[in-house]
């Protein structure tokens, strides 16, 4: 048993995992009316709308179904690429749709859906899964639009812990350090075993070791760098640069009142109903 | 400004190990001050006790007056550039010119100020061009560029580097004696390449096992054979071919 990936070198891979980060980082920093909202208003927004999102009854498919017009609508108002994001979270996906997959098994009631007759089980395996995939994207959208220093701010705007925040900046840093000291181990590795493709999996506890430990020393360091550089949790710097503005207000409000309505109202039977 | 003065400086990682023992010394504005001595003697504590990443110590560090403690460091800091000795610790944005403008930004400057400041140093470190690059798929030398970068675009009045030339080829080593030799600070500069410290540095202080063993001109303590070879080191190479 050998364990690597088949036709991409362990490098490439690494290396297109850091192209990947930086292209997320060139979307942040898009001079965009999405990005220039404030962080902690797209922030509130999210959460508002997966709350509002998971609260629906399992078998109330139109109303998540209608819930789709949040990412619908900043995916084209935003110009964010719909194919780029389902590639970024392809691995993601299958997970939150393999959550619902039994429903249909235990739940055999049988229930009206769009004039055909299903499973319950069926219609709420639907349900979770869209609940999952808008979830993913509205999330994706966050990240898309606000940078990882802008959404810590939003934190600690909130009165997070500092230390928490940190924990997740240091993180965020830490899996480009991960990355490329994997890079080198697996240098320093395939360089001593000519020859042999991927790692055997008998050195794999000892390079995950070996990993961890250098990492661990690393993020230390750079947790050092950044306050030598003036880091400090509060980011009392982003203050400057992230300003409240009207819009910011206008935007939040409305988008709740939407996710309210949406949560109350049957948006797509009563669209259906002026047809019928 | 840029004036370092220790007194008496004790300090251990772990209680009753001693790393630094009783330490005194004092660095005038604009002075170059080379750091030499074997590994483990105890270099690379020093500088970082001066940045306050080492703190808990005894006895005093002042920087322009001003004692090193918790409530004095944004300060401290503000003023006096720590480079890493491994630029891989140093840098941690995605790309160099985030990464260079990471220090001015946290010190609340105007954006055009962050712009105009990155630029000088990128500049200054003839590294202009690596400005968008991504920095994990950089070379060693240019990593090292950059380090010095994301420091000199704080304006540092006190400037300490760790093993600046170490994993340099001589093209790149050569090309950051000219850098350091350009800047305008108090440079404090810890190495083991004697011949950069000739160089560079007007004064050097050799220390072994945690302490200050001699603190002189460069031109006196570099060719002192006797005390070099006494503490692990060998002459700059300059001064060998003719003396042997
Ligand atoms: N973080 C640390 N924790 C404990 N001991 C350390 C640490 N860093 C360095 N030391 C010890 O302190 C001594 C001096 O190290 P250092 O200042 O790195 O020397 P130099 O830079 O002159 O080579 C060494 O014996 C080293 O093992
Ligand atoms: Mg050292």
């Amino acid at each position: 048993m050998r364990g690597t990936m088949k036709n991409k070198s362990p490098m490439s891979k690494i290396s297109s995992a850091i192209t990947e980060i930086q292209r997320i980082e060139d979307l942040q920093k898009r001079d965009q009316w999405l990005n220039r909202i404030h962080p902690l208003v797209k922030l509130a927004c999210t959460c508002f709308y997966i709350v509002c999102l998971v609260s629906f009854h399992p078998y109330d498919i139109q109303g998540v179904l209608s819930m789709g017009l949040y990412p619908l609508i900043l995916f084209m108002a935003g110009d964010l690429s719909i194919t780029d994001c389902l590639r970024r979270v392809r691995i993601v996906l299958p997970l939150v749709c393999l959550i619902g997959l039994f429903n249909p098994i235990f739940d055999r009631t049988p229930m009206l859906l769009f004039g055909f007759v299903v499973r319950a089980g069926f219609v709420s395996m639907l349900t979770l899964i869209l609940k999952g995939v808008f979830a993913v994207l509205s999330s994706y959208i966050l990240i898309a639009s606000t940078s990882i220093e802008n959404l810590c701010y939003a934190m600690s705007l909130l009165h997070l812990p500092g230390i928490l925040i940190t924990e997740i900046l240091l993180i965020y840093r830490y899996v480009g350090l991960l990355l490329s000291e994997t890079e080198r181990i697996t240098q320093a590795y395939s360089l001593r075993a000519p020859g042999q493709k991927g790692v055997h999996f008998k050195v794999w506890g000892s390079l995950a070791g070996q990993l961890l430990l250098r990492s661990m020393d690393r993020a230390n360091d750079v947790f050092d760098s950044m306050s030598l550089r003036g880091y400090s949790s509060d980011f009392r710097y982003i203050k400057q640069y992230v300003r409240w503005r009207p819009s910011d207000i206008i935007y939040l409000a409305l988008w709740c009142a939407v996710f309210l309505f949406l949560r109350n109202f049957p948006l797509l039977l009563l669209v259906g109903s002026l047809f019928i | 400004m840029g004036q370092i003065e220790i007194r008496n400086l004790t300090f251990a990682y772990k209680k009753g190990a001693d790393i630094l023992k009783d330490i005194s010394l004092s660095v005038a504005p604009n002075e170059s001050v080379g750091l030499v001595g074997a590994n483990g003697a105890g270099k690379s504590t020093l500088l970082k006790v001066l940045v306050g990443l080492n703190m808990g110590f005894s006895g005093s560090v002042m920087i322009d007056s001003v004692p090193v403690e918790k409530k004095t460091l944004a300060g401290i800091r503000q003023k006096t550039g720590y480079v890493f000795q491994d630029s891989d610790s140093q840098l941690f944005m995605t790309t160099v010119g985030e990464d260079v403008a990471f220090g001015p930004r946290n010190y609340g400057l105007s954006e055009s100020e962050v712009r105009a400041r990155t630029d000088a140093a990128l500049a200054e470190t003839g590294i202009t061009h690596l400005k968008d690059r991504t920095i994990m798929k950089l070379s060693g030398g240019e990593k090292k560029l950059a380090s010095i970068a994301t420091i000199l675009s704080m304006e540092p009045e006190i400037l300490l580097l760790d093993e600046p030339s170490i994993t340099l080829d001589p093209r790149n080593r050569r090309n950051i004696i000219n850098i350091l030799n350009r800047i305008q600070a108090t440079k404090i500069i810890a190495s083991h390449d004697l011949d950069m410290i000739m160089d560079i540095c007007s004064r050097t202080i050799l220390m072994a096992g945690g302490k200050i063993i001699a603190d002189g001109p460069t031109d006196q303590i570099l060719r002192d054979r006797e005390l070099l070879e006494g503490n692990s080191l060998e002459l700059p190479l300059r001064l060998q071919s003719g003396s042997r």
